[in-house]
């Protein structure tokens, strides 16, 4: 199937649907690009599809927004959470994938405990952030960007453990077993033999777990209010008294989609298997 | 190399001979146990607790034993609520299922660029949803949007993308299509190049024409992948929330006020924290449902096999 040749007929068609395709997922980033350049002004108007010959492209948006403090702040607080939960979980992840993949759990079986974490994955998040809220504000804790990184972690966690306890499991255990012959221990052969042979898989596991963080907006909207707002919630902001200013709106939804969507792109030979909880090898 | 479809551990544990670190093993997983017990097991007890009492002003008031749940069968806000997810649940994932797949069976041969196409399918799924919405403000625009330009220009009339109560759940559900037919597109494709080649060779030596290779070797190796995808989908889709928050606020009137969105309102707008809680549980029962439902089907379909 693969070696068929094509008709002349079939590749044009192909190529037809390729190129619309590409237009259809490229065109909202090209329209982003086009109001965040935009004069206020001309993003009301009709037949500003292209800078320079239907319209005088101007940074003045970009620039305003740049030095708004708290866009500033909200561009931080976004890494910092982002990073943080991705951290956090990566770490947590990769020890409970060392242990479902090396070692036999009697009592409850190793696929029970990999189905146990793979269930947080259909968990809604809104059941877990109402309660969570009142918690918090119980103890006076929200509005802190470490509230967000752990309920970020948790709901991130299934990749990694399930990730990279498969990536572990496609490991040879001789080269651990011969680090034990040299004397190392557990501690030593997962950190020193196992560890640093899955580590493309661990970065594209922290990359998809970073952009899923930053992404969330349902845990930042009910537990930040000023000083721990991340940039999905501050997007919000550009809906002003006067309306919708489609210009903010074109710079901040850039500024909020472009990390994310950029560094997924480094992790694409991963991403099939990320999205798939490994059920899939793309 | 056959295909490489399996949900928890596909290869067997291959444990080293342990030695005196055997307890160790408890040091590895206990963490990422510990984690999830604390941040979504003690919540959702929490919630129990909380979903047997009435609040006032956003405090715990009177203990109201199941009335909260009572509730849940006459409130027609709620029912609303779950009509809309529903419809947009049913319309994102069919439509994406069916144009990812074929998208995928027209692409899965020998094209030039095919690493750059997987590069752009990628944008999508890493898209803030949240952007999206409001990105979808100004391209569903209805006055001089491009979508309603595009649509004068054609010849045909502008259309009321955000103030008709049916225009305003096509918008949500597209950009949920616009988003999530890539996911579909690249596991699919990830699938078709894990089939057997030789399966394929030896059927057309024996005279099977296209459509055959397709309902006899391709449809059947195909579906594991498929009901993985469809679950994948289901369970996302239910979560909707982001999406109409920013797009149409819930709006026209309660037209798109999916059920996240109601149950966030029930508590964080009118402070009902217990029948929140209640709304909590009902979506996490049918979700769960669906889920064992789908997941025995994924099963039996890896037995088959």
């Amino acid at each position: 199937m693969l070696q068929r040749r094509n008709s002349l007929l079939l590749n044009i068609v192909i190529w037809v649907l390729l190129i619309f395709m590409l237009l259809w997922v490229l065109f909202p980033f090209y329209w982003a690009l086009l109001n965040s350049i935009k004069h206020p002004s001309d993003t009301f108007r009709p037949g500003t599809w292209v800078p320079w010959l239907t319209f005088k492209p101007t940074l003045d948006t970009w620039i305003s927004n740049l030095s708004q403090r708290e866009i500033r702040r909200a561009l931080l607080n976004s890494t910092l959470i982002s990073t943080g939960a991705a951290t956090v979980s990566v770490i947590i992840g990769t020890l409970a994938a060392y242990a479902l993949a090396r070692f036999r759990f009697q009592r409850v079986s190793n696929g029970s405990i990999t189905t146990w974490f793979l269930s947080q994955r259909i968990l809604p998040p809104v059941v877990v952030v109402l309660p969570f809220f009142l918690i918090m504000s119980s103890i006076g804790a929200t509005d802190k960007i470490w509230s967000l990184i752990l309920l970020n972690a948790t709901f991130v966690l299934p990749f990694p453990v399930i990730i990279l306890s498969q990536m572990f499991r496609e490991l040879p255990p001789e080269m651990e077993e011969a680090a034990f012959v040299d004397g190392a221990n557990r501690w030593q052969a997962f950190t020193r033999v196992a560890l640093p042979l899955v580590v493309p898989g661990l970065v594209s596991v922290w990359i998809i777990c970073m952009a899923f963080s930053w992404n969330e907006f349902l845990f930042a909207l009910t537990l930040t209010s000023k000083n721990a707002i991340p940039m999905p919630v501050i997007i919000a902001g550009a809906q002003h008294t006067r309306g919708v200013q489609f210009h903010e709106v074109g710079v901040r939804v850039l500024m909020t989609m472009l990390p994310p969507t950029i560094l997924a792109l480094l992790a694409q030979r991963y991403i099939v298997r990320g999205l798939t909880l490994g059920a899939v090898k793309g | 190399m056959s295909q490489s479809v399996g949900l928890s551990e596909a290869p067997a544990v291959r444990e080293i001979p342990v030695r005196a670190q055997d307890r160790s093993r408890w040091a590895f997983l206990l963490p990422a146990v510990f984690w999830v017990l604390a941040l979504t097991i003690f919540p959702l007890l929490y919630a129990l607790y909380s979903s047997l009492f009435s609040y006032r002003f956003g405090r715990r008031n009177a203990f109201v034993g199941l009335d909260n749940y009572a509730r849940l069968f006459t409130d027609e806000n709620l029912h609303n609520g779950l009509w809309v997810t529903f419809i947009f649940v049913i319309s994102t994932v069919a439509v994406e299922m069916v144009l990812g797949f074929s998208l995928a069976l027209l692409l899965n041969r020998e094209i030039r660029g095919r690493n750059v196409l997987r590069a752009i399918m990628i944008l999508p799924l890493f898209a803030t949803p949240v952007a999206l919405g409001y990105l979808g403000i100004t391209i569903f625009y209805e006055t001089n949007g491009p979508i309603n330009v595009l649509i004068r220009s054609l010849g045909g009339s502008s259309i009321p993308w955000l103030s008709n109560p049916f225009w305003a759940r096509v918008a949500i559900i597209l950009v949920d299509i616009w988003q999530w037919t890539p996911f579909v597109f690249l596991v699919s494709l990830a699938g078709l190049q894990g089939l057997p080649v030789d399966l394929y060779e030896a059927a057309a030596v024996d005279g099977a024409g296209g459509w055959q290779l397709f309902r006899r070797i391709t449809l059947p190796l195909m579906m594991p992948t498929l009901w993985l995808i469809l679950l994948f989908r289901l369970v996302d889709a239910f979560k909707v929330f982001d999406i109409p928050m920013s797009l149409t606020l819930g709006g026209p009137g309660r037209a798109t006020e999916v059920y996240s969105m109601f149950q966030y309102r029930t508590g964080m707008r009118f402070f009902d924290h217990g029948y929140a809680a209640a709304q909590g549980f009902l979506l996490l029962i049918i979700v769960s449902v669906i889920v064992s439902l789908l997941f025995g089907r994924i099963r039996s379909l890896y037995e088959e096999a």
